[in-house]
């Protein structure tokens, strides 16, 4: 930019001017902010605001903004002005809702919101998207031809993206192709029906944009999306294709059988898998291996090793309703047959319930709640089920001519990376550990995300699902994978900050190659070379800003977040000491709160709307994520007076709520080097505190930090203030 | 493993159930509701979603489980079924079922409980009864003069009506060697299969001891606090769905009682006080005709509410089954025909009356002779499952 104009524009609707005196506020702006132009109106989003900025941007040449009236999370159409810089104080949340008009620290916390961005507006400057000197590639790389990878294949192409869809076997449609029949997809959901994947084969066949190879699988993957060069390796010929996005849907492996002792699979050829009932329904005979006869009862063993802790924890989602198919199997074969089916609960997901009713409503389909202890071959050719636990009594025997171990389903990432990538991370995915080897994540309300930034999973292989589900989810990670090729032609991130063209642009003189940025990287956005130079892959990059905040040098910046803009914001406050204050009374404390703006800020506004009450003395300060915090801030902050620091952040651990995955818990690590720090200093550890706090928590949020600012009180003021 | 139960499904068994009515029964997924709502299901081992289960099975001990008689079929259970499973209307098809397992020979338990033979059964009455006037001579195939001298009005037809200005019944069937010697047979064969089932019933419930306990206490004692307990339908007045229908068939029983009073004391008179009919109405008034009037009115009354609501709850509580509805109308034809008697009789027509009174004897015949067949022989099987429920403490 050019020349920097700046302006600011003070906001009196929705209650801020009862709450604030707006002239001194001004007067905060001109003086200390040193901004020239400041206007007041009585409702700035209305069209004569509006306009009026857009004059002042026409006439005056203004081209940084600085908003001070409602929340960023709000009204971003309305003061959107491209080719300015905009900065906005949330004063009607912050301020004017959750703060008393008589208490005399309302008036303080508004001017220093006020200080605060005017200070950032000083530093922060319009991005520029990143451009790539190499051409970007529009192909998408579907791994996997089941019932998912042919519907991500097919969307996708349809969309004219060109795919390329490897599969490791020598025909596509994965195990929805090796039913006999497949469970209801449509309404009355009660006729068992072709497996749909069949169609979805001819027409993936049909679909000139998708190349298919058969018999191939990848064997390297590196560079970034949108430059990510893979090799895939077909009937022995290695073939090297770049690509912009993957649709990871490599599918799933039933449990070993052998592992579950207790039913004795393998002690007579008459018990059998799933999987093989499928198989010998596909031949046309439901017969015993043993004898070649028709059997006259079947028990069908639901769970086995699935939610068992020694085998498989989770559910898998498709054997209740393929069992209760199966029974029907067993019944059109000889109609004098029962099927007993032993479930644990029945577990039928969606529409499929009213195939359930169906199934259960045939006479010979018999089923109970049962524990199964054993299966055992007994004289006679028989085989004894002994059950605990069931409807029908504590302790009890069925005897059936054939028994079908419905087996789960294991995702083939448990025991194979399949992506194999080459980054400095690893090949496969982290924290398969998290989800029982499934491709899955914590990305709330994003399910195909992973945490390689350009490639999505689908179907059974991020999570255990029938061949329905798989094809919606297909669906649904072709449509990430466009996103990512488009962004990443855009210059733009992906989620979670899909609009952000900001990029981190690192000062590599200064780079001491401590590698902390390469390690702590959720989404291994960072290579190195033999020397340890971390090189960024843009590309691979989610914004998070973790490398900056991981970084002892601070050489990693955004143009609208970096440590210097956090710095120079938390150095503007101002800090009142004894000699401000009148004898009588007490010096108020001056507490900072970083914010992650993915929850804890939302969970700020959700206070502001129920009109609850937030502590006066506490300045509140967005950060993109936890996992941005920069030691050094602390140091900023206490050097100028302020009395403590509370973090808000997302839940970590397992069950984490980090929209950056990995942001929270290593800020979290990062606090744990901190009270060594602080008590070299001669400062409180208390001073300094992390609470994680869920979007949901914003009742709990007053509270959370009036107890922390009670405990810093309790501490005393920062023996540095005024120095 | 000691204590394992050996389970043998029978899909036969479920097919019987579902084509007696039950097919509900295989919707029921075991959620449970049934036994939550119940407000006769006892705590422990609470009915009917066990019940269910066995019928989803074909488990026939269910037969012998004595729960499926604790039901009053209030249809509380029906109303809140998530599934439509409709476990009352269930119980209902296993009670019958149980009659029929019980009943001797279980052949004509069946033929009862099949609306094709329905048409037989009634026949098998009026062929004897028309047999039997055949044989008194008061039916035949020429115009005949009889006892009264006149030429009757149906006599072309081939029967003849009992000729006089008063219209006397037992002129067509002398009450005491003609109607007795059939109705009396017909009502101990009755008592004696009856009893038979109830003696096997009996000892099949101590047998399975479905709760495995001791029965407490002795018969006699309890069989009159069940009997108590039934006569003012203590029990079924807990239902809460078709509460109504408590009432009902209190009036009913309470008709039966009276005109079962009105029946046997007649009997004594007739057999042991050679006091022969008629008795009078008015002059003087014979306490005995009261109360059969009342009784009938009772009887009457009671199967129309009965009938009514069943109408009524079709939507909530299910229309019933032909097992259900061959009782009512079978009732309703012993009151009706009875009531008609009395008023053509009244009404001096002989052409109405003696018919009237010949369709009379036909349902009562079938009332007595079928009752170990027909749904009436709850009243001996319910009774003897309350009693056994009683004495092994089913919280009652």
């Amino acid at each position: 930019m050019e020349e920097r104009k700046y302006a600011a524009y003070l906001c009196k609707g929705c209650g801020i001017g009862e709450v604030v005196k707006m002239a001194d506020l001004s007067k905060v702006a001109t003086r200390e902010a040193k901004i020239p132009l400041v206007k007041e109106h009585d409702c700035l989003c209305s069209p004569e605001g509006l306009e009026m900025i857009r004059q002042d941007i026409a006439n005056e040449g203004v081209n940084c903004l600085l908003i001070a009236a409602c929340s960023p999370r709000v009204k971003f159409e309305e003061f959107d002005f491209p080719g300015c810089i905009i900065e906005r104080a949330g004063l009607r949340e912050l301020v004017a809702w959750t703060q008393d008009p008589e208490h005399k620290e309302t008036q303080p916390l508004a001017e220093d919101y006020i200080r605060m961005y005017g200070a950032k507006i000083k530093k922060t400057d319009l991005p520029e998207p990143f451009k790539h000197e190499e051409e970007q590639s529009k192909i998408i790389l579907v791994i996997g031809g089941g019932a998912a990878g042919l519907s991500a294949a097919l969307f996708a192409a349809r969309n004219n993206y060109e795919v390329i869809l490897v599969e490791k076997e020598a025909q596509l449609g994965g195990y929805g192709a090796k039913l006999h029949r497949a469970t209801p997809t449509s309404y009355p959901y009660t006729q068992l029906q072709e497996p749909p994947v069949l169609a979805k084969i001819k027409e993936v066949e049909a679909e000139p944009g998708v190349r298919v190879l058969l018999n191939s699988q990848v064997t390297k993957m590196e560079g970034q999306p949108g430059l990510l060069d893979v090799t895939i390796s077909s009937n022995g010929n290695e073939e090297s294709i770049r690509i912009g996005s993957v649709v990871m849907a490599a599918g799933w492996k039933p449990y070993d059988a052998t592992k579950l002792e207790k039913f004795s699979y393998g002690a007579s050829p008459d018990i059998i898998t799933s999987l093989e009932m499928e198989e010998m329904a596909k031949k046309g005979r439901i017969a015993r291996p043993s004898d070649g006869k028709v059997p006259n009862t079947v028990a069908f063993v639901l769970c086995a090793g699935q939610r068992d802790p020694e085998h498989l924890p989770y559910c898998s989602d498709i054997c209740c309703a393929s069992s209760l198919k199966q029974a029907l199997y067993v019944r059109q074969a000889n109609p004098d047959a029962a099927a007993m089916v032993l479930y644990k609960d029945i577990r039928i997901p969606g529409q499929l319930e009213l195939f359930y009713k169906e199934a259960q409503s045939d006479p010979g389909v018999m089923l109970t709640k049962a524990e199964v202890t054993g299966v055992t071959p007994a004289p006679g050719g028989v085989l004894r089920i002994a059950a605990k636990d069931t409807l029908l009594g504590e302790n009890v025997v069925f005897e059936a001519d054939m028994v079908v171990l419905a087996t789960g389903m294991v995702p083939v990432t448990a025991e194979d990376p399949v992506l194999q990538l080459e980054y400095r991370q690893g090949p496969g995915l982290p924290d398969l550990d998290l989800f029982n080897g499934f491709a899955d994540s914590n990305f709330i309300c994003f399910p195909y995300e992973t945490r390689r930034t350009g490639i999505y999973a689908a179907g059974g292989v991020r999570q255990a699902m029938g061949m329905a589900m798989a094809m919606d989810d297909g669906v649904g990670a072709a449509l990430k994978a466009i996103q990512a090729i488009d962004h990443d032609l855009a210059g733009m991130a992906l989620h979670p900050r899909a609009w952000d063209e900001t990029f981190p642009d690192p000062i590599m003189q200064r780079c001491t190659q401590c590698k902390r940025c390469t390690e702590e990287c959720p989404f291994g956005a960072i290579d190195e070379d033999e020397k340890g130079t971390p090189f960024f892959r843009i590309n691979r990059c989610r914004r998070c800003g973790t490398c900056m905040g991981a970084c002892p040098e601070r050489i990693i910046n955004f143009k609208d977040f970096s440590v210097d803009i956090i710095g120079s914001m938390l150095k503007s406050l101002d800090v009142p000491t004894e000699d401000d204050i009148e004898d009588d009374e007490e010096v108020p404390m001056r507490i900072l709160g970083l914010v992650c703006e993915n929850d804890a800020y939302p969970a700020l506004d959700a206070v502001a709307l129920h009109k609850l009450n937030l502590n006066p003395q506490v300045r509140f300060l967005p950060l993109r994520c936890m996992g941005s915090f920069n030691l050094v801030w602390v140091s900023d902050a206490f050097s100028r007076g302020v009395d403590g620091m509370i973090l808000l952040g997302c839940k970590y651990g397992d069950d984490y709520q980090c929209h950056f995955a990995k942001g929270s818990e290593l800020c979290a690590y990062r606090m744990t080097k901190l009270s060594e720090t602080l008590d070299k200093l001669g400062l409180e550890s208390d001073r300094v505190q992390l609470y994680q706090v869920a979007i949901s928590d914003f009742d709990k949020l007053p509270k959370i930090i009036d107890d922390f600012v009670k405990r810093v009180e309790e501490v005393g003021p920062n023996p540095f203030k005024g120095m | 493993m000691a204590g394992e139960t050996l389970i043998k499904p029978d899909l036969q068994f479920v097919k019987r159930i579902v084509a007696a009515g039950g097919d509900t029964a295989k919707k029921c997924y075991q959620c449970d509701t049934c036994d939550v709502v119940c407000n006769l299901s006892p705590d422990e081992r609470p009915f009917p979603r066990k019940e269910m289960l066995m019928a989803q099975w074909g488990l026939k001990d269910v037969l012998k489980d004595p729960d499926i008689w604790l039901c009053h079929q209030c249809s509380d259970c029906t109303v809140h079924c998530p599934r439509g499973a409709r476990p009352g209307e269930v119980l209902g098809v296993l009670r019958q079922m149980c009659i029929e397992q019980y009943a001797f020979p279980s052949i004509l338990a069946r033929l009862v409980g099949d609306i094709k033979f329905l048409p037989a059964l009634i026949a098998m009455p009026v062929v004897l009864l028309l047999g039997w006037l055949y044989v008194l001579g008061m039916i035949g195939l020429k115009v005949k003069e009889h006892v009264g001298g006149a030429v009757n009005t149906f006599a072309h037809k081939g029967i003849a009506i009992p000729a006089g200005e008063k219209i006397v019944f037992s002129k067509l069937f002398p009450t005491l060697w003609a109607v007795d010697l059939i109705f009396v047979p017909a009502f101990f064969f009755a008592v004696g299969v009856l009893g038979l089932g109830v003696m096997r019933y009996w000892k099949d419930l101590n047998e399975a001891n479905p709760w495995k306990v001791k029965l407490q206490g002795g018969c006699a004692g309890n069989l009159i606090a069940v009997v108590k307990d039934i006569l003012w339908h203590n029990r079924f007045r807990e239902c809460t769905t078709t509460f109504g229908r408590a009432l009902n068939h209190l009036l009913l029983v309470f008709g039966f009682i009276f005109l079962g009073i009105v029946t046997s004391w007649g009997f004594l008179r007739e057999w042991v006080i050679h006091f022969d009919s008629p008795y009078t109405l008015l002059w003087p008034p014979d306490p005995l005709k009261w109360l059969a009037l009342l009784g009938t009115g009772l009887l009457i009354f009671g199967i129309y509410r009965i009938y009514q609501s069943r109408l009524e709850n079709a939507e909530t509580a299910g229309y019933g089954s032909y097992f259900d509805w061959q009782l009512i109308y079978l009732i309703a034809a012993v009151g009706l025909t009875g009531a008609l008697s009395w008023f053509f009789r009244l009404l001096g027509s002989p052409t109405l009356a003696y018919p009237t009174y010949f369709l009379h004897l036909v349902t009562i015949f079938c009332l007595f002779f079928f009752a170990p067949y027909t749904k009436i022989a709850h009243l001996v099987y319910r009774t003897t499952a309350m009693l056994y429920a009683r004495m092994s403490d089913r919280g009652f």
